[in-house]
């Protein structure tokens, strides 16, 4: 018996210490997949902690079957995706939330290429920015499969959908993503082109 | 311009041939839109993990014993309330027995005789009633009536049904 299993059943016992472990164990798999979905790091650190405890108070209806980890991102996935439908049923638009898109994620100056190391990052942070324009359902489809390595039939018992609408979701999300990264890439170069009536052509 | 099958070799990451993937560059610097696709496939692939602050799991603990409390404080308030209410209720609907035991049980405990044959006699002289009425009600009512009178039945069964549901749902995902 693993170690994760055994703290499961100590967890299912009642053993708090035991579900502190998997939270230790866990927390940065909930933690991502509640950033990436919510786009945030103070929502994400709620959510995810709020994952945790619905977790704890279902742990009696964990299926051992199941890898524990593809259990606790099905419920932190739904947890996100009903947190975004009542934000989009809220007045505030998520644009108008204090949101400035930062990451973290900063480029390891030790790294063999900086500037190309820098260009990664920033297509990384442009493209967390783009996710938050998918549906709730496409982005968890999203996030499982490029974040968690996650096949097509894990995201379909994850989300509770089938293996089809799954693979449409992901066909559909991967054309919108492409779709705004080329607008968005035009409008740069638009902007990069566009010389301002004012400025000296010197410049 | 026709993406295929560049779009599908794209989409679907499984591995291509040599001349395939010659052929896709070729394709990829002439197609602004199969070019954008394999940038966002480049971006998805390097992805990395956001890890939350430190000390997610004693925030975690702590809240987890907030949450215990104030479920504790919830079950507590809610047991001792019901049982309040109880007794109340009780009170006030036993208080004038009570009393009227208290001041002659002999005429009390004749009364509650008398009582008890009215409520058979009650419930023997309402079953034959419903007996008769329900002989006589359906030529009464036209079809339409007994629909409304069905339909509204239904409507309060599954407002019932729906309100349990929510009750005892299980969050989604578990």
């Amino acid at each position: 018996m693993n170690d994760e299993l055994t703290w499961v059943l100590q967890a299912q016992q009642g053993n708090d210490e035991a579900f502190t472990r998997l939270v230790e164990e866990h927390q940065t798999h909930v933690y991502n997949l509640c950033y990436r979905m919510l786009g945030e790091p103070e929502i994400a650190e709620d959510a995810a902690q709020e994952s945790f405890l619905r977790a704890y108070q279902n742990l009696h209806r964990y299926d051992q079957s199941r890898p524990f980890a593809t259990w606790l991102l099905s419920i932190a996935a739904h947890y996100c995706i009903d947190r975004l439908r009542r934000r989009k049923l809220s007045i505030f638009s998520i644009d108008e939330e204090n949101d400035d898109g930062s990451t973290y994620e900063i480029a390891d100056p030790a790294s063999p290429d900086p500037e190309a190391e820098s260009v990664k990052r920033e297509d990384r942070d442009h493209l967390h920015l783009l996710l938050k324009n998918l549906d709730e359902t496409d982005r968890a489809a999203v996030i499982l499969r490029y974040w968690y390595d996650f096949s097509e039939v894990e995201i379909a018992e994850s989300l509770k959908l089938t293996v089809s609408a799954v693979k449409s979701r992901l066909h559909r999300s991967r054309r919108a993503l492409a779709g705004m990264w080329q607008e968005d890439e035009h409008r740069e170069h638009r902007t990069r082109t566009e010389r301002r009536p004012h400025e000296s052509p010197a410049f | 311009m026709n993406h295929q099958p560049f779009e599908d070799w794209l989409l679907n990451d499984k591995p291509i041939t040599h001349e395939q993937k010659r052929e896709l560059d070729i394709h990829v610097r002439t197609c602004a839109y199969c070019a954008a696709l394999a940038e966002t496939g480049i971006a998805l692939k390097s992805a990395k993990k956001a890890s939350p602050q430190a000390g997610f799991t004693i925030r975690f603990q702590a809240r987890l014993v907030e949450r215990k409390l104030a479920e504790r404080r919830k079950r507590l308030w809610g047991s001792v309330l019901f049982t309040l209410g109880g007794l109340v209720l009780l009170m006030w609907v036993a208080s004038p027995y009570l009393l009227a035991f208290a001041a002659a049980p002999a005429t009390f405990i004749a009364a509650l005789v008398q009582w008890g044959v009215f409520i058979v006699t009650t419930i023997d002289a309402v079953a034959q009633a419903g007996s008769v009425l329900l002989r006589i009600i359906p030529d009464f009512l036209s079809p339409f009536a007994w629909m409304v009178i069905i339909s509204a039945i239904a409507g309060i069964g599954l407002l019932w049904s729906v309100s349990i549901w929510r009750f005892v749902r299980v969050p989604r995902g578990v």
